[in-house]
């Protein structure tokens, strides 16, 4: 029994209680409180990746009763990264935040640890009424700080964000209902289980249920016809909040991966293969139509917001090919997607930061202050994004491509090219547009910010970083895809210790 | 029972939903409330319904399933704070951009 | 390890120059030639092993799954090509530092110079495939940066964005073509593909393949329909230029053609695809050429002419055109350069390259002058010089081909056409330029350039002669091992002479020569005012209206799909749901399971239909909204009571405190919020949400019947067996709420919390329009706070605390609890803010609500943390019995301090929630709850 296996959440989540002791004001020790938490959560997913790397499944039956019958943290490959993921993001988010963005609206600190603990308890549990709660966690942190540092935009875009979730949580509720009302179970391993023994007159209503998880997760993802909120709302968040929100859209992918390699796993009979034939077409039009309204973006932070709708498009195309390679393919797109688009909303801003009332729209500005910084760091995250080499992008492009057969990849492969093709019109056409179509005036005073470039010049690091790695980064995704593919060393590890 | 159970439930959800799908803040807050409902009366009846059987342990007793029980419980504080939340939202809406549409503008 | 030093070398010291950039502008040229002398050294060495015709391949395992591995390949073709690169590198930043002014970053111009030398480098040097594609799209951004170097010129951004549209474009073409010829071949390593021709064009999907690898050649190698970005790629430095755009980087595609050659040509999709566009390029390349005013724009179309040529000798298919293929891309590779650096030379003395404007240089430029002639004499293939030899071998090769059948005369015909056009904008460049009268009214005075920037221009033009002169000494034996390792198989006899005889081809060159000389001097007048009353239509101009359309297209298409409206947003969720489950539960063959039904039974019939009586109220009444909530709060009533109905006191009760504090949150947004809903819908609109939503409703229905009815096998037993020798506890929803399941409640808690948080934060600065009518047009009641109300409440609020106290402490037991207590104490405070105030209240109860809330989470939070202390999971509860005297049995369980943590969180955060909205109401009392 590891205890360092529920501090992700509870390190957050204490945090975050612990802030709400103290007034509303960002205080400086309230952002050492908070920064100090969050870049806690590096060595510890470090080690939480050590620890799944050797293989096995780790985990923490909370309060001592056994699964299925109380709730279990269950730490695989794939959770651990995405708990990496996340610390690596919200750091950088965090060190963005403390020069100034936590103090535009009161108990920033307090909600971005909610929010934090949220994702990781999503990411960790094994128990699917638990995933629940989390995700409404992680929700309503989320719905906070979308209005942080409120305005007209960010209100409206929220509302439409706030309403659509709260219908997907009561769908979340009714499939969970329909699960346990027919399995009477909540553990996850449980109902994988139960679900290859059930009885086939009753699959149709279990399958009902599983495509209410679908629809749930796939509004969480951003999917076709469920992402039209998403641009708006990320445009309009502030931006390190919009950063965080990079690793939202994955919690989405993540639980549909989760869920359906598990509960509809390849064991699950002729429950099997519910989700690839809805997830595929929608998947390629979210690809496909995230690249047309990066053309279409008439503000830099909107463009990423389409980049990461184009990810989505991407990944959960290459999650429906439904193959081991292409799993993990998947899996290390996902990492390079979130922390650049990450690292663009920071920089988007930091840009709007030197544009004055420019802001980040896609129009001649005024000279920037410091244009060889901001434009080669600019230039590094679009060739990163647009997936071109020698960058993460590309390689994730060219995993994805590989692990696609025929028939899939008469589909996939125009798709994506295509889309790569739009991307790198519209990611030039911005470019040039905030770097050299400038104004005729004296470039503005404002200087650039150490610490806000460290924020952006972190997160993009990751994309070097992820190719100097790429070997045994691949063969870790490789085991994790593996991992999910044959689900049921996970079911055994979690019940091993039912009580006869 | 269950069939008028069922029915019910489904009158509460087609309410809701229609509610839901207005133009305002408010009929829309309602809406959620309703559905709010049903799902909540849907998750309970998933222990099944069983009169006079409260699950509190005493000598020789029929219990009902109280974990479904256990579940509404925290639905329905979540649910709450939901909609408190969205209320409140929809207050500010109205406030920063001039009217109780949904869209923030009157169409 | 030597050879990844060639690639490596320019590439880690792209960093030099822009590390001395601030040192003058020796300093930077110098530290920008050294990685590449150094690696020219290091080709050198290598120059005994490819004469023997070894080829050496080093590689580095990487990604095998991927088939993504480092390993690099040198022979004669790649040694060939180094060569070019680095050599023509060397002379290019030697002339670049002239070229730039001092005003100019020259460090970050060496740096991109320097990265495109690695790239290109990688190109020719990779063994690996998908390792050359790599380089392949780095020299398409290096290109990008190069091109618009001069970033405040507009035709700059717009050539540079073109050229890398369509170079990066054709790269992800060339990546799908790449990625099937692996799959294909098996592997992605050259040798193995080299080897796999056959099985390779027999593949099915073979012709696919082909077109997507000539896409990424053509587009790099500037072919028609391609063409289009090299000329406006012109606005780069010319030094960028001559070395990318006519030497290195346009051969690209060249040599791509040259290394696949054994494995993918040799059929009849290879001859026709490349050789007619080939034809089509060369001739309309040189067209194009002498209409151009700009000397660059000639040099351009020139390129694009001579590149079609170069491609047409590779489509032509046979051994020997190979040979001439490559013979030609070195001669072009040396005179094109000297001509672009030349050019350079005019447009830095004079201020323009506008032929119209030039005249008579060959006065003040006598050097410069007599270089650019040799060389553009080479380029239009005079004897005694290289362009000759290799024009030679290619007419003859035109006229070996057969293919073509009735109209094999096509393209020897069109060739030679093409060549007099080459000589006529050849001696239009030389005439117009360098003699007639003394240039007028030119931008600056021009005298000869400094000897080194010429120097360069030199080397080329000797390298012209010399080969021209003497090709069996100087070129044969690098051409002939280029030429073996292009093809993998021996080489045909040929024979490098200038003269061979009267034959044909001499005879075509003739009447290109002649006829080229004669159009200029006789035919151009007329040819001239032909070629403006065509259609002008600028390929820059053309692309960025694409581009233009191509984003308001976009722009409509996403403001259609986006409408902004959250109804039809959340109909199409709907939607989906229906057709999701829909489709699932289609297959159902029964609605009704085994379980036996229920019998009804009046009073609970009457509750459901009292409650669905109430739902359909509240959606018809909806317009009037006091009146909904009302019903909405009898819907709520209906529930609680069914929950009591249904052997769950705990839910009932919570619903009932939720239900009262909920309304009172309903009635204090709708004090803000307008009294009616207008009528907004039409009926068409009403009737399809109410499809949906009813629906929706089936849908619920359906679930509810079918699952209701069917018997399942529950883990509950356990809780029941285990909630009082394990938790301690008779009441089990309460014991799994704070004991097996005691981490969603404190999930569930966190959730209220952040709620109150959120709210106040969300409230920040809003200030809410305090209405001054009430319903119906009523002036408020003038006695804000009743006096009956308030003794009541007074009244109340001890006798409701202490009632909530008692429920807390039986929850473990009986139906109670922390959730039930905490609403219970919410509402009874309420009741005292009403009546009594927000003001009078907050003095008599100084409470921080927010801190509450936090600290009732931390209390929940560290109590499960004492578990670990003892090495047990966090949450792990503990309880025990104690004996005290008069009082008799107590139990005392962790879990009860677990509860008291969530008591404290809900009234923290409820009031949190509700004092909020209601301060915000009064602006009056600013002071902080």
């Amino acid at each position: 029994m590891n205890h360092l296996l529920v501090l992700p959440i509870l390190l957050p989540l204490f945090t975050g209680a612990f802030l709400l002791l103290f007034n509303e004001k960002a205080s400086s020790h309230k952002r050492v409180c908070s920064t100090a938490a969050t870049l806690l959560l590096l060595p510890l997913s470090a080690w939480l990746i050590a620890v799944a790397g050797q293989g096995q499944f780790l985990t923490y039956a909370l309060g001592d009763w056994p699964a299925p019958f109380g709730i279990v943290l269950v730490l695989d490959r794939l959770s651990a990264l995405m708990v990496m993921i996340t610390a690596v993001l919200a750091s950088a988010a965090m060190i963005y935040a403390i020069r100034g963005d936590d103090a535009r609206g009161r108990n920033f600190h307090a909600l971005f640890q909610f929010q934090i603990a949220g994702l990781n308890g999503a990411f960790l549990t094994g128990d699917l009424f638990n995933l629940y709660v989390f995700f409404e966690i992680l929700l309503i942190a989320s719905y906070a700080l979308l209005l942080h540092g409120s305005g007209r935009e960010r209100t409206s875009a929220g509302l439409h964000y706030v309403l659509l979730n709260l219908l997907g949580s009561s769908l979340f509720l009714i499939a969970v209902g329909t699960l346990y009302g027919l399995l009477g179970t909540l553990n996850m391993a449980d109902l994988a289980r139960r679900i290859t023994q059930v009885n086939p007159v009753d699959a149709p209503l279990i399958a009902a249920a599983g495509g209410l998880l679908l629809l749930v997760f796939a509004l969480k993802a951003a999917l076709l016809p469920l992402y039209f909120w998403l641009p708006r709302a990320y445009a309009g968040a502030t931006a390190p909040v919009a950063a965080l929100f990079a690793v939202m859209t994955k919690m989405g992918v993540y639980s549909i991966l989760r869920v359906y390699t598990l509960l509809f796993g390849p064991e699950a009979g002729e429950l099997a293969q519910l989700a690839p034939p809805l997830l595929w077409p929608l998947a390629l039009a979210t690809l496909a139509l995230g690249s047309v309204g990066a053309l279409a973006a008439k503000q830099l932070q909107e463009l990423v917001a389409y980049l990461v709708l184009v990810s989505v498009g991407l990944l959960l195309a290459g999650l429906s090919l439904g193959r081991t390679e292409s799993i993990a393919a998947c899996l290390y797109y996902l990492i390079h997607t979130t922390w650049i688009t990450g690292g663009l909303f920071l920089l988007s801003d930091l840009l709007a930061r030197q544009r004055g009332d420019t802001g980040s729209a896609l129009v001649a500005g005024p000279p920037l202050n410091a244009p060889l910084l901001l434009s080669g760091l600019f230039f590094f995250g679009a060739v990163s994004i647009a997936g071109l080499p020698p960058l993460s992008g590309f390689l994730g492009k060219v995993l994805i491509l590989r692990s696609a057969t025929l028939p899939e990849a008469r589909w996939l492969w125009p798709v994506l090219l295509l889309s790569s093709l739009g991307l790198i019109i519209a990611l030039s056409r911005a470019g040039s547009t905030v770097f050299w179509r400038t104004q005729a005036v004296e470039p503005t005073h404002r200087k650039v910010d150490g610490w806000r470039v460290f924020a952006v010049a972190f997160l993009m690091s990751g994309s070097v970083i992820l190719v100097v790695i790429a070997k045994p980064l691949t063969r870790y995704l490789d085991q994790a895809a593996e991992q999910m593919m044959s689900p049921g060393a996970y079911i055994e590890a979690v019940l091993q210790e039912t009580p006869p | 029972m269950e069939l008028l159970f069922a029915i019910t439930l489904g009158v509460l959800t087609t309410s809701g939903l229609y509610l839901m799908l207005r133009g305002r803040t408010f009929p829309v807050v309602l809406g959620i409330t309703l559905i709010t409902y049903a799902v909540n009366l849907f998750l309970f009846a998933m222990g099944r319904l069983i009169t006079g059987a409260p699950t509190i342990i005493g000598p020789d007793r029929d219990y009902t399933d109280p974990l479904p029980q256990a579940l509404v419980l925290t639905a329905i504080v979540i649910s709450f704070a939901m909609t408190a939340f969205v209320l409140v939202l929809s207050i500010k809406a109205l406030s920063e951009l001039g009217n109780d549409h949904v869209d923030g503008a009157d169409r | 390890m030597l050879l990844a030093l060639i690639v490596a070398l320019p590439l880690l010291g792209s960093l030099l120059p822009v590390l001395l950039d601030r040192r003058g502008r020796r300093l930077p040229a110098f530290a920008a030639a050294l990685p590449a002398a150094i690696a020219l050294l290091t080709l050198l060495s290598f120059t005994r092993e490819m004469q023997a015709e070894q080829t050496i391949i080093v590689s580095y395992p990487w990604l095998e799954s991927l088939g993504l591995n480092l390993s690099l390949r040198l022979d004669g073709l790649s040694f060939l090509f180094a060569l070019l690169i680095l050599g023509i590198g060397l002379l290019v930043i030697l002339y670049s530092r002239y070229y730039l002014s001092t005003e100019e970053a020259m460090g970050r111009f060496y740096a991109y110079l320097l990265v495109f030398m690695s790239a290109m480098l990688g190109i020719v040097l990779s063994e690996n495939l998908l390792l050359m594609l790599v380089f392949w799209e780095m020299t398409s951004l290096s290109s990008f940066l190069l091109i618009s170097f001069w970033s405040h010129r507009s035709d700059s951004r717009r050539g540079a964005r073109l050229a890398l549209t369509f170079t990066a474009g054709g790269g992800l073409a060339l990546l799908a073509g790449v990625l099937l010829l692996g799959h294909i071949a098996g592997s992605f390593e050259l040798s193995q593909v080299l080897v796999s021709g056959s099985t390779i064009i027999q593949h099915p999907l073979y012709p696919l393949m082909l077109i997507l690898i000539l896409l990424g050649a053509f587009t790099k190698s500037a072919q028609f329909p391609f063409h289009f970005w090299l000329p406006h790629a012109m606005a780069a430095p010319t030094p960028v230029s001559a070395y990318l755009h006519s030497a290195t980087m346009v051969k690209a595609g060249i040599f791509l053609l040259a290394r696949l050659y054994p494995t993918i040509a040799g059929t009849d999709w290879w001859f026709y695809i490349v050789s007619l566009t080939g034809l089509t390029t060369l001739l309309l390349g040189s067209a194009m050429a002498l209409f151009q005013h700009d000397l660059k724009g000639l040099l351009a179309y020139s390129t694009i002419s001579h590149l079609g040529l170069i491609t047409l000798l590779f489509g032509l298919d046979t051994d020997m055109s190979s040979v001439a293929a490559i013979f030609h891309t070195i001669n072009h590779a040396t005179f094109k350069a000297s001509l672009f650096m030349a050019a350079g030379i005019i447009d830095h003395e004079t201020g323009t390259r506008d032929l119209r404007r030039l005249s008579g240089l060959k006065r003040f430029l006598p050097h410069t002058a007599l270089l650019a002639i040799v060389a553009s004499l080479s380029m239009a293939g005079v004897p005694l010089l290289n362009g000759f030899l290799s024009k030679e071998m290619f007419l003859s090769e035109t006229l070996n081909q057969g293919l073509l059948g009735r109209f094999n005369w096509i393209i020897p015909a069109v060739s030679t056409l093409a060549n007099l056009l080459t000589m006529a904008y050849s001696v239009r460049f030389i005439h117009q330029t360098f003699f007639g009268e003394a240039p007028k009214d030119l931008p600056k005075h021009p005298h000869e350039p400094p000897f080194y920037m010429r120097l360069p221009v030199q080397i080329l033009v000797l390298l012209c002669v010399v080969v021209g002169l003497f090709p069996g000494q100087t070129v044969s034996e690098l051409l002939a091992m280029a030429a073996r390792a292009s093809l993998g198989r021996p080489l045909p006899e040929y024979s490098l002479e200038i003269w061979h005889g009267f034959n044909l081809p001499l005879l075509l060159s003739l009447i290109a020569l002649v006829g080229g000389t004669l159009v200029y001097f006789f035919l151009s007048r007329p040819l001239f005012r032909l070629y403006e009353k065509l259609p002008d239509a600028e390929a820059r101009d053309v692309f960025e209206g694409t581009m233009q359309c191509l984003v308001r297209s976009a722009v409509w298409f996403t403001d259609r799909l986006e409408n902004g409206s959250l109804q039809r947003y959340l109909a199409l969720m709907l939607l989906g749901v229906l057709l999701i489950t829909g489709s699932a539960l289609w297959r159902l063959e029964t609605w009704t399971g085994p379980v036996a039904l229920t019998p009804l039974d009046p009073l609970t019939s009457l509750g459901l239909l009292v409650l669905m009586a109430a739902a359909i109220m509240v959606a018809l009444s909806h317009r009037h909204r006091l009146q909904a909530i009302i019903m909405s709060s009898v819907a709520g009533l209906m529930v609680a009571m069914l929950f009591a109905r249904f052997s769950a006191p705990d839910l009932s009760l919570t619903q009932l405190s939720v239900e009262v504090v909920t309304a009172v949150l309903l009635v204090l947004a709708l004090f803000f919020l307008p009294w009616h809903t207008p009528r907004e819908s039409t009926a068409l609109r009403r009737l399809r949400d109410l499809a949906l939503a009813g629906g929706g409703g089936a849908l619920v229905s359906v679930l509810t019947y079918a699952v209701l009815t069917r018997p399942y096998e529950s883990i509950s037993p356990f809780f029941l067996d285990n909630s009082l020798p394990g938790g301690g506890g008779r009441n089990v929803v309460n014991v799994i709420l704070v004991d097996f399941r005691g981490f969603d409640t404190l999930g569930e808690i966190s959730v209220l919390a952040i709620t109150g948080v959120a709210i106040y934060a969300m409230l920040e600065g809003v200030t809410l329009p305090r209405p001054e009518k009430g319903l119906g047009g009523y002036s408020w009641v003038r006695d804000r706070h009743p006096l009956m109300l308030r003794v009541v409440s007074t009244l109340i609020l001890p006798l409701a605390l202490l009632v909530s106290v008692f429920i807390f402490m039986r929850g473990h037991n009986l139906p109670g609890g922390g959730f039930i207590a905490g609403l219970i104490t919410t509402a009874a405070l309420i009741l005292q803010y009403i009546a009594s105030g927000l003001r009078w209240t907050t003095a008599r109860l100084p409470l921080d609500f927010r801190r509450l809330a936090g600290f009732g989470l931390l209390t929940a939070g560290i109590t499960g943390l004492v578990a670990p202390l003892f090495g047990k999971p966090f949450l792990t509860s503990a309880f025990t019995h104690v004996e005290i005297p008069l009082i008799g049995d107590i139990e005392l369980a962790s879990a009860m301090l677990f509860d008291l943590g969530v008591y404290l969180t809900v009234v923290g955060s409820s009031l949190l929630i509700l004092a909020n909205l209601a301060l915000n109401g009064r602006p009056q009392d600013k002071e902080r709850i």
